[in-house]
């Protein structure tokens, strides 16, 4: 989800040509031209469902890393259901920031999802209000919000739930699984395994470099630099350094980026 | 690790994400945010990245502090090679565990 995406962190299934080439032949097909029903929004997702697993793995292998039991870390997905938010909550979380600080920290992490979901809600049919309204706005993510944008007319809310719901069990079943590869690990491999969250991070990380460049060190660089230096140095509390280095790198990026097209 | 429930923590998180997710299916000022703020908003997630590897990966493991900075250079160069994320990631802790070794 896009991490930290536009998701500007991308475990993004859809980030490589052949993924846009697939929805794009699903989008002129003839059957995009008819109604986009419940199983059109299964089968343009199933994709998406496909690329969280193995991210979702990850997250369930840092839960039992950092000691959480296999309902908090299915508890995790099931309410939150956000890659980049539940990476930096687990990481604050371990590290004994906050709960004010970890409430920040997802938040501006998440805010995407906002302007995701101001694009979204604009394009649905209309009559789609209460229980069902929010269920949509649940499953708001980088990948299907950059589904859901590729069609021109209304979306339906059969499409919307199907397209959702797919991602969505690809999210949780991975959690659930990679915990549970966690548990057989070696004891010897338990120590090493701390790295774990360090080599998601750092991975997202090359593919967010791969995708867009050099700005993306150039940011990513700044923040860590804040951010030690605010920790190791200052002795700041972890929740808040990481708040502060991640707005003053954002500002700073925004104030060197010309163009938001560098970035997307 | 802490006093409150870990579950508290993970349904404060849920409703910090939900909120901002609902927000805009209720309100509709977000599409009219002055550019710059757009622009810093859509950085955040990039911008998180450094803080979230810096400096943990060097202070976890003291005194050995380069066991988790190989541990992500592995991840980070399979990543950029390859592509994916759980091949990295068990790259990284065999390297890491490796080592450690020494």
């Amino acid at each position: 989800m896009h991490l930290l995406n536009g998701k500007s962190v991308s475990y993004s299934p859809l980030a490589g040509k052949k993924a846009k080439e697939y929805y794009l032949k699903i989008m002129n097909s003839k059957q995009t031209k008819q109604s986009l029903t419940f199983l059109r929004g299964v089968q343009e997702g199933f994709p998406i469902c496909v690329g969280y697993f193995p991210t979702a793995m990850a997250f369930g292998l840092v839960c039992r890393d950092v000691n959480l039991k296999i309902w908090e870390a299915l508890l995790f997905s099931v309410t939150n259901f956000a890659g980049s938010g539940q990476f930096l909550a687990i990481n604050l979380l371990a590290s004994g920031s906050l709960l004010f600080e970890i409430f920040v920290g997802v938040l501006l992490v998440n805010l995407r999802y906002a302007f995701m979901g101001a694009a979204l809600s604009s394009k649905l049919e209309s009559g789609i209000h209460g229980i069902k309204r929010l269920m949509l706005a649940h499953g708001t993510t980088d990948e299907v919000f950059s589904v859901a944008v590729l069609h021109n007319g209304l979306l339906s809310y059969a499409y919307m739930m199907g397209l959702e719901l797919v991602s969505y069990l690809g999210w949780v079943s991975g959690t659930v699984m990679g915990f549970l590869v966690g548990m057989i690990l070696p004891n010897e491999l338990q120590l090493a395994v701390g790295v774990t969250l360090y080599a998601m991070f750092s991975s997202l990380f090359a593919q967010e470099l791969r995708q867009k460049g050099i700005l993306v060190l150039f940011i990513a660089s700044i923040s860590a630099l804040l951010n030690s230096f605010l920790v190791v140095v200052v002795s700041m509390g972890t929740g808040w350094a990481f708040v502060v280095s991640m707005l003053t790198a954002s500002i700073f990026g925004a104030l060197i980026t010309p163009e938001m097209e560098e970035l997307s | 690790m802490h006093d409150i429930p870990t579950f508290v923590y993970i349904l404060s998180t849920a409703l910090a994400t939900f909120a901002v997710r609902v927000l805009p299916y209720y309100a509709t000022f977000l599409n009219r945010l002055p550019k710059f703020i757009a622009k810093c908003l859509r950085l955040l997630p990039i911008a998180a990245l450094g803080p979230l590897i810096f400096p943990g990966v060097i202070t976890d493991f003291l005194p050995q502090w380069y066991a988790g900075l190989a541990g992500i250079c592995a991840s980070f160069l399979c990543a950029y090679l390859k592509g994916g994320m759980i091949f990295p990631i068990l790259l990284s802790v065999l390297v890491t565990y490796l080592a450690l070794l020494f």
